[in-house]
């Protein structure tokens, strides 16, 4: 078994070559030690009949090109995973993403996949092409220890108005209140916020409240300086800084709370608490989102088995994705589970459970997945360098904002003219 | 005699050896690793970007998704104030870049020409930023630049100024010059000691009986001779700077804003992260042709003004 599964599990082992094999070849982006390589024993244990190769491919452009070339070329790939909504338009759109409706409309633990209010798959032109795997709902974490010293209340319920002024009252001389402020726009509009009709929607108010909220944050000091962002790399890196007490709000997702429990790589001796993302003007959107959609490849000869592997992946196998911190998307996992798979072996000694349980066990807030997604990469990018420039104060909030909608309205323009 | 010698060569070269037929499909053979992997690997993607700059193709739709839309790529890119504004980068990174590097390494070149105690380490030690990793070199940077804790801002503070280098719009591309300058003066230092090495010496000891100062010898002789190394080291220079992309995906990622943009950065993000394959592709090739005329006009630039010309 070891063996055999070991071999299941290397990456890499699947790639190059571009002949068939007789396993169900699957790629994702999670390390196979993070969680895939378990859920591919489970399903062997209950499906000895398949074979399972797991490939990983790093999750970036360079990876997803790789991703892309090797189901453009022919490689033998049944099962794979996509990340990015970007990398989704293009993918179900050029033919590289099985259609997925019979089996979805015929089973009735899939049903929730045709939910068109807050989406759990990609539906291309009346057709299910993904499925999330994963429910990464967004929380802002506190620094347990000096939310008390400050005598500030753990919020329960509370306004982006409140959260401001919360990082105010955390913000002292060592240290800074907040990361960085909720996406405004993202709670008060929901799903596909960047678009109105054919034009992009960056017109809307609450764009730009939330260019200027950040960037009077960082001005007034209780938003971690940009500078230090930029020059540090920090986006990439944020629990680095919150585990080192350099700020103490930390508006994040289940993913990030792996480096919270891990004492001896991560060291600190604080506790972390939850409260739920704050709300905009009664909007109360989540900022998180079904995510880590798994597709079957159209051209695969083992459908019914890639099919297997899908529909145990999203009713009963994704378990051990909960060190990862991926919450499986349909449920189907008890609190104990959660618990132990989220929050390591002493959940009790770093994190704060009562507010864990109110604010990722028992609540069911409002996932927002985008599914317009013309020029997707362009605005993102867009948002991105904008955003900088004001936060960094080089930028007035209102010009930024109307040039990133001048570039996402020429995005759609250009992306809707093509064939 | 001398006729019949003449004569008799042509008989002796066109000789068979007896049993060996001379195969010249044989020569093929020889080459032919290193001739699959040019084709592969040079000559094909080549032509494929000739052939793709008439496209509009985003790769995820296969071969079958090519769409040949005839010029207006290159319609395109006239109207497109991210490629212009990414050639206006491109050229102040080249403009400020290069010439700097070339008299540096020059003014370096002729100090460790002269009989400096450990000339031979001093001369390694220069020479190591081309040699070094780009990861390395981009992270050290990073440190040494950052605004608040980094050792340049340290230093500059003393005379009270504190540029915000890599994570501001106006100061991102400067400390990329400076980047590019110190990785490649220690390159052009030793280029040019071989070349000085090779200066012709009965002309110093001439012009030392003539009693010629020491910028009338540099003017005359120095300079001159060095002429066609210093065409080589901005030729290539040149090039190596319009195709400047490592440190700016791993430092500046184009940022902040679009500030550190240059063209081959652009041409990236329109390839790999618009998928724009095509229109990517136009843009490899109209950047292709201005390097080319670019190197073109330097190389001409210093025709029959070399001294051993």
């Amino acid at each position: 078994m070891g063996a055999g599964l070991a071999a299941a599990v290397v990456p890499g082992c699947a790639a190059g070559g571009g002949g068939r094999s007789g396993a169900l070849q699957v790629w994702g982006g999670v390390p196979a030690a993070s969680g895939p390589g378990d859920v591919v024993k489970a399903f062997r244990e209950k499906f000895p009949q398949y074979d399972v190769n797991y490939t990983r491919f790093v999750n970036d452009d360079r990876g997803n090109l790789k991703l892309d070339t090797a189901l453009q070329g022919g490689v033998d790939i049944d099962v794979y995973f996509t990340y990015s909504q970007g990398a989704m338009a293009l993918r179900a759109g050029s033919g590289l993403a099985a259609d997925l409706t019979d089996r979805v409309s015929n089973d009735p633990d899939l049903k929730v996949f045709l939910d068109t209010e807050q989406p759990r798959s990609y539906i291309d032109n009346g057709k299910v092409k993904a499925l999330a795997t994963a429910r990464e709902p967004f929380f802002v974490l506190f620094n347990e220890k000096l939310r008390q010293q400050a005598g500030v209340d753990l919020p329960h319920a509370w306004t982006i108005d409140e959260f401001r002024s919360t990082a105010k009252q955390l913000t002292t001389n060592k240290t800074v209140g907040a990361y960085t402020v909720p996406d405004i726009a993202r709670i008060a509009l929901g799903p596909n916020y960047w678009y109105d009709g054919n034009r992009s929607n960056f017109g809307d108010p609450h764009f730009e409240q939330g260019f200027r909220v950040g960037r009077e944050m960082i001005a007034a000091g209780t938003a971690f300086p940009w500078t230090e962002v930029l020059a540090r790399h920090l986006d990439a890196y944020q629990q680095n800084s919150f585990l080192t007490e350099e700020f103490h709000l930390w508006s994040t997702a289940p993913f990030n709370l792996r480096y919270l429990y891990d004492a001896k790589k991560y060291p600190h001796d604080f506790k972390v608490a939850f409260a739920p993302s704050p709300t905009v003007d009664g909007k109360d959107w989540n900022g998180g989102s079904y995510s880590n959609f798994i597709m079957i490849n159209p051209e695969s000869p083992k459908f019914e088995a890639a099919w297997a592997f899908v529909k145990f992946w999203l009713t009963e196998g994704a378990t051990p994705m909960l060190k990862g911190g991926k919450l499986p998307a349909l449920g189907g996992v008890t609190d104990d589970q959660v618990i132990t798979g989220m929050l390591g072996k002493e959940p009790d000694k770093y994190f704060d459970m009562d507010s864990f349980r109110r604010v990722v066990l028992e609540a069911d807030p409002k996932l927002a997945t985008d599914t317009r997604l013309t020029g997707f990469p362009e605005i993102t990018l867009a948002v991105k360098q904008q955003r900088d420039l004001c936060w960094l104060g080089e930028k007035d909030p209102g010009a930024a904002i109307r040039e990133v909608r001048r570039l996402a309205d020429a995005a759609i323009a250009r992306n809707e003219r093509r064939p | 005699m001398a006729t019949a010698t003449v004569a008799a060569a042509p008989a002796v070269r066109t000789e068979k050896a007896p049993g060996i037929k001379p195969r010249g499909w044989i020569g093929f053979l020889f080459i032919a690793p290193n001739l699959l992997g040019v084709i592969a690997f040079t000559l094909i993607p080549l032509i494929s970007v000739v052939v793709l700059a008439f496209t509009d193709w985003n790769l995820v739709s296969g071969l079958g998704g090519i769409t040949f839309n005839g010029i207006d790529n290159f319609v395109a890119i006239a109207r497109d104030p991210g490629f212009w504004h990414a050639i206006g980068l491109t050229l102040v990174y080249v403009v400020v870049s290069v010439p700097l590097t070339v008299v540096g390494g020059l003014a370096l070149g002729i100090a460790l020409n002269r009989p400096l105690p450990g000339r031979a380490v001093l001369r390694a030690i220069f020479f190591l930023p081309y040699i070094v990793n780009v990861v390395a070199i981009g992270m050290t940077w990073l440190m040494l630049m950052n605004p608040r804790a980094g050792l340049v801002n340290q230093v500059l503070d003393a005379f009270g100024i504190q540029p915000g280098w890599f994570a501001s719009s106006h100061w991102a591309l400067p400390a990329l010059i400076v980047m590019a300058i110190w990785g490649g003066v220690g390159y052009c230092s030793l280029i040019y000691l071989s070349a000085l090495q090779d200066a012709p010496r009965q002309l110093y000891e001439a012009a030392d009986i003539d009693g010629a100062s020491v910028w009338a010898k540099f003017r005359v002789i120095t300079w001159p001779s060095l002429l066609p190394t210093t065409i080589f080291l901005l030729v290539t220079l040149i090039i190596g700077a319009s195709q400047g992309f490592g440190l700016i995906a791993l430092i500046t990622a184009g940022g902040p804003g679009d500030s550190t943009t240059t063209i081959s950065y652009y041409m990236y993000q329109t390839g790999f992260q618009f998928y724009r394959f095509g229109y990517a592709s136009a843009i490899g090739l109209v950047t292709f042709v201005g390097v080319l005329v670019l190197t073109l006009l330097t190389w001409r630039a210093q025709r029959g003004r070399a001294l051993n010309e």
